[in-house]
């Protein structure tokens, strides 16, 4: 029988804090050692122990990292959604069980595979049983899989790093699984997975590391911060890698770390920062975006460099606070009371999550303002494959800061808010200086600084700070762009959206229908993006909201002879992207458009 | 006519402000006054200072001292959380944070507890006037109970007493002063600028518009008949060695500041040893018992370390790391990716 090979979805339940974690990463990783195309992802409840957990794990040749549509293989180990599970699937599902937890398993037209797991680890450590019955069902599953011995150890070596004991006796429990299989069972299924070349590049990586890492790269020497799912991981990386990277000679830190008494604080605390010429970051969700606004427009109106990541939860309110979306784009732009407007950098993958970390301090420091990284749960808190993290290729860019006499006599009319050079960013002084102190502040004030309340003066203010974040649409990172031949119709998405637009290309162009894609790279948009949108008989703006946010903004800002073309499907529910549900949106949409 | 310079040869011109816009009389400005001279007298070159404040009349009055230090009037009630990162990035700079009472014991408690846990290196100012004065006269959080204000209104709510809290969360230099009290409160200043943690100053700073009708604790005609000073105050700085200074008549306590100046407190009718704690807060409870206030250095302690020394941060202040410093090597990086791809 032919066996579909390295396509297929595998479903974990399990229960929160039972240890399950490390035995899906290790199935995860084992994949991936054998050079196959994989993705894993962890939908998790909003606390530490006991609620139920799915672990979904894609195994993708096209490389599709979406969470497939259909489950293949279902191993139940949470009694409290054992029905619902048992129910969810279709005929032909192969089930995994443990046999020990005494519940009925009743699917005539499934393939059923009743597994005493808590017996077999007891076997091998009484004490540990209920940690290691997680690494009996992946031994089951690499038997009925085929997976390859020793990269399936080398995946649990690489879980447990140096930590021997536990590697050995996560090893037997593998082990114990795959001989239980052997004896009690045959394979039925038609799925099976083969070696492949492996990329010798490729390795796996969360978003929020990422951005950890280029921060720390991007000479990040404050980072103060509030703890909140799911950026934590961000500040967490940050502090785990400085004893690595960012100690001087004399073993002291070159970078200051806070935590914070709020999120209020914690943007206090780099607005202090950046004011007294650091590279200050904070890392938050929505909710701490909410709290921080007051700030934001201080440093908008103040021209102070400070950045801060947003890795987007549901909204609004608390919310899902473990699910993702792409909610709170739109707040970023705008944030805070009266005229502002930001510049937000958009990864969509961890690459870019490592490149914009590093980059948001030169465009911080260059623009003398606030710079957001906008990233999400799905893309923060999973692991994504990566081929590499490109050093800096330039240096820092420090922006137009005046630090000594000499360079200041050269400024001619200097004056703190003046625009002496035609693109709208003034040059600024550092508090310790001595050069031209002012009293900064987030009332009216001319372009020396100098508490104002005309109106002339006030008029011609807000226009510089238009015309200085205006002046970055064609310098941030800008669109990347695919099948642009395609002139009919156009895609427009953005960040975390990547990971399934391929698919959803390819069941569009199962259909008939060629799209061509821009994927949006940075706020303020890009002149690019309007050219997309004219080049095209009809675009789709794409998004993980309700409210389509970007279309919002694209709405308001390209021409008005163009907005017509522009057709919006936003649709969230908490859950990372299925390409079906998405592409039968744009199928609907498109119909719509073309009646 | 040859002007007076102070030790590091500037003229007093040097330290002062902008005109105020206050009120006439307003308490606040002869806390700015003193301020001048204090950071004159103190010989601080007025580049390393860095004048801090979020909202309010109080926190307007950095614009009228210190024309030549960088400052930051930040947003209501966050002027701690402010200080405290430009003060990791920046350590060698002298902060003076300059606060009102609905600033720091309303809208920024929070930030006032967590600075002073910290024992963030700052010299931290409340003027405090029982009012809000920029927003026209509403009670503030430190107002008395039975306080009646310009319009009749009576306060019902319990007081915050900042010097109390402070004083809880183990502050590490507690003072109360008053606005008219010029030679006190230059002296605490001047101890709190030389001492290296936090240094809150509680000045009660009356509000002449809204808050200084004499039944009010803290008008200027209450506050003259009804304060009691721990001691008279003396700043010695530490190039005056000690005995040059005039010896008091009665019992003196010296105390040894960071910087090796002294303050000595002369003890007027009370036995107050400022490492006392408990003897502190004792002190605040009998003055409120007695609808007095008491001023006077309340409680000192040298030997905390600072934000920055918790820390563990370079000893250069970070602001002046060289960009190797900030930025990895590539080779870091590239040993990051290999052991990544395993
Ligand atoms: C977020 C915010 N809320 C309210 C205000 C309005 N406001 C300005 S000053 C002030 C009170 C100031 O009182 P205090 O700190 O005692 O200063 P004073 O004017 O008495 O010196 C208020 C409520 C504001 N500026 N910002
Ligand atoms: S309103 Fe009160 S606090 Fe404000 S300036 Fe006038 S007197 Fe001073
Ligand atoms: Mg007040």
């Amino acid at each position: 029988m032919g066996y579909i090979v390295n396509d297929c979805v595998i479903n974990i339940a399990t229960a929160n804090g039972t240890g399950s974690q490390s035995a899906n990463l290790i199935i995860l990783q084992a994949l991936f050692e054998m050079g196959v195309d994989v993705s894993g992802k962890n939908f998790f409840p909003s606390n530490i122990s006991g609620l139920p957990t799915w672990y979904v794990i894609r195994v993708s040749e096209k490389g599709y990292q979406a969470p497939g549509d259909q489950v293949n293989f279902q191993i139940l180990m949470n009694k409290a959604t054992w029905e619902k599970d048992i129910q969810s699937v279709k005929p032909g599902t192969v089930i995994i069980y443990n046999s020990d937890v005494k519940m009925p398993v009743e699917r005539e037209d499934c393939i059923v595979y009743p597994v005493p797991m808590t017996k077999l680890a007891k076997k091998i450590h009484p004490k540990l049983a209920k940690m290691i019955a997680n690494i009996i069902y992946v031994g089951i599953l690499a038997e009925l899989l085929n997976f390859d011995s020793e990269k399936l150890e080398l995946a649990i070596s690489k879980q447990f790093l140096g930590k021997e004991k536990a590697i050995q006796l996560n090893v037997d429990a593998a082990n114990a699984g795959r001989e239980f299989f052997k004896e009690n069972f045959t394979k039925e299924d038609s799925y099976t997975i083969e070696k492949r070349e492996k990329d010798e590049d490729a390795f796996l990586v969360e978003g929020n590391e990422a951005v950890a890492l280029g921060a720390i790269y991007g000479g990040v020497n404050l980072l103060a911060w509030y703890p909140i799912t799911p950026s934590s991981s961000v500040a967490e990386s940050i502090i785990e890698w400085i004893p690595k990277l960012r100690l001087d000679e004399n073993g002291k830190s070159t970078c200051a770390v806070i935590q914070a008494e709020d999120e209020i604080a914690a943007v206090g605390m780099i607005v202090g920062g950046g004011w007294a010429g650091g590279r200050a970051m904070t890392a938050t969700s929505g909710p701490g975006i909410s709290l921080m606004s007051e700030f934001i427009g201080l440093s908008y109106f103040a021209e102070i460099p400070c950045v801060i990541w947003d890795v987007n939860r549901t909204g609004p309110s608390t919310g899902l606070p473990t699910r993702t979306q792409q909610g709170d784009l739109s707040m970023l732009y705008e944030a805070s009371h009266g005229d502002t407007q930001h510049i937000v950098l958009i990864p969509g993958t961890v690459e870019e999550c490592f490149e914009h970390g590093w980059k948001a301090f030169d465009i911080a420091e260059q623009y003398q303002t606030i710079v957001f990284g906008f990233s999400d749960l799905d893309l923060g808190m999973n692991k994504w494959k990566a081929t590499n993290f490109e050093y800096p290729p330039e240096k820092m860019n420090r922006g137009k800061v005046v630090i000594s006499q000499e360079q200041f006599d050269k400024i001619q009319n200097f004056g703190r808010y003046r625009d002496i050079d035609g693109d709208g960013i003034p040059y600024r002084t550092l508090p310790g200086s001595g050069l031209a102190p002012i009293l900064y502040r987030g009332t009216g004030h001319d372009e020396d600084g100098v508490y104002s309340e005309d109106p002339e003066v006030y008029n011609k203010m807000m226009a510089r700070l238009r015309r200085k974040i205006d002046g970055s649409r064609t310098k941030l990172p800008q669109p990347v762009f695919k099948n642009n031949d395609a002139k009919e119709i156009g895609i427009i998405y953005y960040g975390s959206m990547q990971n399934t637009i391929q698919e959803i290309d390819d069941i569009l162009e199962a259909t008939g229908i060629k799209i061509s894609q821009c994927r949006v790279r940075s706020l303020p948009l890009s002149p690019e993006v309007e050219n997309f949108v004219s080049e095209h008989d009809l675009t789709i703006v794409l998004e993980i909201n309700r409210d389509a946010q970007i279309y919002g903004i694209l709405r308001k800002e390209i021409p008005i002879t163009l907005v017509q073309k522009l057709h919006s499907v936003a649709y969230s529910d908490g859950l990372p992207p299925k390409a079906n549900v998405y592409a039968e949106k744009i199928l609907k949409k498109i119909n719509e458009v073309r009646e | 006519m040859s002007i007076k310079l102070n030790v590091i040869d500037l003229p007093k011109d040097d330290y002062k402000g902008g005109p105020s816009s206050l009120c006439p009389g307003c308490g606040h400005d002869q806390i700015s006054n003193v301020i001048i001279q204090a950071a004159w007298e103190n010989g601080i070159q007025p580049e390393k200072i860095a004048k801090m404040s979020g909202i309010g009349c109080s926190s307007k009055t950095p614009a009228y001292f210190l024309g030549k230090s960088h400052g930051f009037n930040t947003v209501h009630g966050r002027m701690p959380s402010v200080t405290t990162g430009a003060n990791l990035i920046n350590k060698d700079l002298t902060y003076i944070g300059v606060s009102g009472d609905g600033d720091s014991a309303s809208i920024g408690i929070g930030q006032f507890i967590h600075a002073i846990r910290r024992n963030l290196n700052m010299v931290y100012i409340i003027e405090n006037n029982g009012v809000y004065g920029l927003t026209k006269g509403q009670y503030s959080a430190t107002a008395e109970v039975g306080s009646k204000k310009k319009k009749g209104e009576i306060n019902m709510s319990q007081p915050i007493d900042l010097c109390a809290v402070a004083l809880n969360l183990g502050c590490t230099f507690v003072a109360r002063s008053f606005s008219g009290a010029k030679k006190q409160l230059k002296a605490l200043i001047k101890a709190g600028l030389s001492h290296k943690g936090m240094a809150v100053i509680d000045v009660i700073s009356p509000c002449v518009t809204f808050n200084n009708n004499d039944e009010s604790l803290r008008s200027f005609g209450y506050v003259r008949g009804n304060s009691n000073e721990l001691h008279v105050i003396d700043y010695i700085p530490q190039r005056e060695p000690v005995q040059e200074v005039e010896i008091p008549a009665g019992n003196y306590r010296d105390i040894t500041l960071h910087d090796g100046s002294t303050i000595r407190l002369e003890t007027i009718d009370d036995t107050h040893d400022p490492s006392d704690l408990v003897a502190a807060l004792a002190a605040l409870h009998r003055a409120e018992e007695g609808q007095k206030h008491v001023t006077g250095l309340l409680y000192f302690n040298p030997n905390v370390e600072t934000t920055e020394e918790q820390l563990n941060l370079s000893d250069t202040a970070l602001l002046n790391l060289k960009e190797n410093q900030l930025r990895p090597s590539k080779e870091s990086l590239i040993e990051i990716i290999k052991n990544k791809r395993g």
